[in-house]
């Protein structure tokens, strides 16, 4: 009756019945066979802390205690499977009545503490009950070449990363993990305002994690935060890095950092090993929207028919035209727009006659207050094998796409 | 009163237990003197007896047990899991050396080996109380312990270990598992409590049919039988004084030929008395299972004393020797232990 008790709660707060098994078997299997968590087992934390809210759904607390006593040996330190821990023992004893039944009062800080625990569990059980759609990418993701290997999309109201693999026949998601963000939340605008920035970014670097202090534990993946168009909008603030946890804290409540984006060690090991320095996107959006990969693309047409337009007068050397895709208020690393006009016209002598050809083009869209589009390619002159690596930014001025920023990838 | 009953019947339980559950009496003999030697604090004694039973009967397991439990009161809590753990391969069927062994491991806040213990007692016997509630005290401790990490909070300030009720003699496996010793009581009883005597020779009674009387008294004549009321009344009022904290009365007890313990003068005894005893916020003594026995002028007077005094709880035999004088009954000799 007192298990009955608690797994009504439960299934009526978060619909667990309904969850899928989020865990393979054979997952479970490989971790019962390792003593010690590897790196490689990205993500089976919550699996395995998930399968336990599951046996608690089906009324199986002897299970649920076994598995999650399993749990907390292998994570000493993940504080929200020690809290479900103390409610399954508990429940030995009386019923439970919510999440962290903890007896007697608590000091602010603890009762503080048991509230980011309950939001941590949230956070990870919408993430799992809201599924994206299968097949589906986020809408940022207008087409990715060949060289952008991953993708890497945040959605900030359901505290989770998604991991894309980028096939042949397009973008599949591989992974997911829970993650942690700003103390205050999104829409980093000034330096120390606590908030993770929205918008499309890249690593720029791997920071080596012995150089590093515990707090970033297994390591770090700094981002272009600010962007171009972050700079463009006057934001200020540098630093924004994805990292990892301190041993004694597997894992973070959903508003836990200063702006950085934190994912407990094993799952930050695993996107350390797969991302690309300068190449993979890093989009952060609040809410992510989930379209088809055809949608995304056909989306893009009128900005694709502009980009197509600068390329022919950029091959033709046709410079009234060349000028006219570019905005009033453009910006190259401090050049201005009659600046650029006339590099444009010096570098023209190289093109013009030889054709020109964007080699593994990328499209990132961003819509917010405004319509802006990050487009990544190799500049590759007719005849030549290799050219530089350019990056635009292009924003929409009512039909017209204007480029506010045009420069190399450093 | 209640408790005082309750007691008694469970020491009835427990000696008939004993009986039913053995076939040679010389060897319920040899645990009770054991038992009695443990209880009285006479530890190194018991021991002894324990150890010298085991020589030739070295795989028995009621004296393994109570081996067990004086090496847990003479603090060698490694010696005593292993004699438990032993008992669990030799009698997995038993529950006392489980719920045993886990009073001893929640003692050194083991508080996950505690459990797998007090659940294998469970498991050999699904109705054993005592261990069903020592569970839930484990499950209890484990719980504030996994809630302190989730919380993050400091351990050290998660409370004292919980006080887990050991079991102190082992039952004969055919008998049934709810009649088991029930955990001692937390509370001290009340100083207003009456102090009764449920013993063979009930004081109130006026007239108990002298066959009646069991135990290991002898029997009365009738002569007898009124002293023995008298020197009844006598140990009843002093253990009242003592409840009391009446150090006139409690002191006036003894007689002027009282041999103080050791070899403290008479003086140095009353004053050593009177501190312990009115330091205390309250006392509670009870006296139960009373047998007098005696001749003219002197009596003996073996009782089981229940003491509480604080938090301290504390059972004991006791053995007092009382001379006639003037009329009173007055204690000459006091002895803890048979």
């Amino acid at each position: 009756m007192r298990q009955g008790r608690l797994v009504l709660l439960l299934a009526a707060a978060i619909g667990l019945a309904a969850l899928p098994s989020h865990a393979s078997k054979k997952q479970h299997e490989a971790a019962a066979r390792a003593a010690k968590p590897s790196p490689q087992q990205a993500g089976l934390a919550e699996a395995r802390l998930i399968e336990v809210y599951q046996l608690l759904a089906a009324a199986q607390s002897l299970q649920a205690l076994e598995k999650a006593e399993k749990l907390v040996r292998d994570f000493p330190s993940f504080q929200l499977a020690q809290l479900l821990y103390g409610d399954l023992l508990a429940l030995r004893k009386q019923p439970v009545r919510t999440l962290g039944d903890v007896p007697g009062s608590l000091s602010p800080e603890s009762a503080g503490n048991l509230l980011e625990l309950r939001a941590e569990s949230q956070a990870r059980l919408k993430a799992l009950l809201e599924r994206p759609p299968p097949g589906a990418i986020p809408s940022e993701f207008v087409s990715l070449s060949a060289r952008n290997k991953h993708a890497i999309a945040v959605d900030a109201s359901r505290s989770r990363l998604y991991l894309f693999e980028n096939r042949p026949q397009g973008l599949a998601l591989v992974a997911d993990y829970y993650l942690s963000l700003g103390k205050s939340g999104v829409e980093k605008a000034l330096a120390g305002d606590l908030r993770t920035p929205l918008g499309v970014y890249f690593i720029t670097s791997n920071l080596d994690p012995k150089l590093l202090s515990d707090f970033y534990g297994a390591g770090a993946l700094p981002i272009n935060y600010p962007n171009m168009l972050d700079t463009k909008r006057g934001k200020t603030g540098n630093g924004i890095w994805l990292h990892g946890t301190p041993p004694n804290q597997f894992s973070r409540p959903p508003r836990a950092s200063d702006g950085c984006l934190v994912l407990t060690n094993p799952d930050l090991l695993r996107l350390i090993q797969t991302v690309e320095i300068n190449t993979t996107p890093v989009v952060i959006a609040q809410q992510l929207r989930w379209v088809s990969a055809s949608q995304a693309l056909s989306d893009a047409k009128p900005f694709q028919a502009a980009l197509s337009a600068w390329t022919q007068a950029r091959a033709l050397g046709d410079m009234t035209a060349l000028l006219s895709h570019y905005s009033q208020d453009f910006d190259s690393y401090g050049k201005t727009l009659t600046q650029w006009a006339e590099q444009l016209r010096a570098e023209q002598g190289k093109i013009t006659g030889f054709g020109l050809e964007l080699k593994d083009l990328s499209m990132v869209r961003w819509t917010d207050a405004n319509d802006t589009m990050v487009v990544t390619f190799g500049q590759v002159a007719g005849g030549s094998r290799s050219g530089p690596t350019k990056r635009q930014y292009w924003m929409r001025q009512g039909t017209q796409w204007k480029i506010f920023f045009e420069g190399v990838v450093k | 009163m209640k408790h005082a009953a309750k007691q008694f019947r469970q020491l009835v339980a427990l000696l008939l237990l004993a009986t039913m559950g053995l076939t040679n009496s010389v060897r319920a003999d040899d645990y009770a003197d054991a038992l009695q030697l443990m209880r009285a604090g006479k530890l190194a004694e018991a021991q002894t007896k324990a150890d010298a039973f085991l020589s030739s009967k070295p795989r028995d397991p009621q004296m393994r047990f109570i081996k067990g439990v004086i090496q847990r009161d003479t603090g060698r809590l490694n010696e005593a899991i292993s004699t438990f753990t032993k008992l669990t391969e030799d009698h997995p069927e038993l529950p006392e050396p489980y719920n045993n062994l886990a009073v001893l491991y929640a003692g050194q806040s083991q508080f996950d080996k505690a459990r797998v213990a007090l659940e294998m007692a469970i498991r050999t016997s699904p109705s054993y109380a005592t261990a069903h509630e020592n569970l839930g005290d484990v499950y209890a401790k484990l719980a504030s312990q996994a809630y302190n990490k989730a919380l993050q909070l400091d351990g050290s300030n998660a409370g004292v270990p919980p006080k887990l009720a050991l079991i102190r003699e082992l039952f004969a496996p055919n008998v049934k598992p709810t009649a088991v010793v029930a955990a001692p009581a937390a509370k001290p009883a009340p100083v207003t409590a009456p102090v009764t005597a449920p013993g063979p020779l009930p004081a109130q009674s006026a007239s108990p049919a002298p066959g009646t009387a069991a135990g290991p008294g002898p029997l009365l004549t009738a002569g007898q039988e009124a002293s023995a009321k008298e020197v009844e009344a006598a140990v009843l009022a002093w253990a009242e004084a003592w409840s009391k904290q009446d150090m006139n009365a409690y002191l006036g007890a003894y007689g002027k030929d009282f041999d103080p313990p050791g070899k403290q003068s008479r003086s140095d005894w009353e004053t050593d008395r009177s501190n312990r005893i009115t330091g205390k916020s309250r006392i509670s003594v009870k006296v139960e299972k009373l047998v007098v026995s005696g001749d003219g002028n002197t009596a003996t007077a073996k009782f089981r004393q229940d003491y509480r005094a604080n938090s301290l709880s504390q059972q004991s035999r006791k053995t007092l020797t009382l001379t006639k004088s003037a009329g009173r009954w007055l204690i000459v000799k006091e002895t803890t232990g048979n």
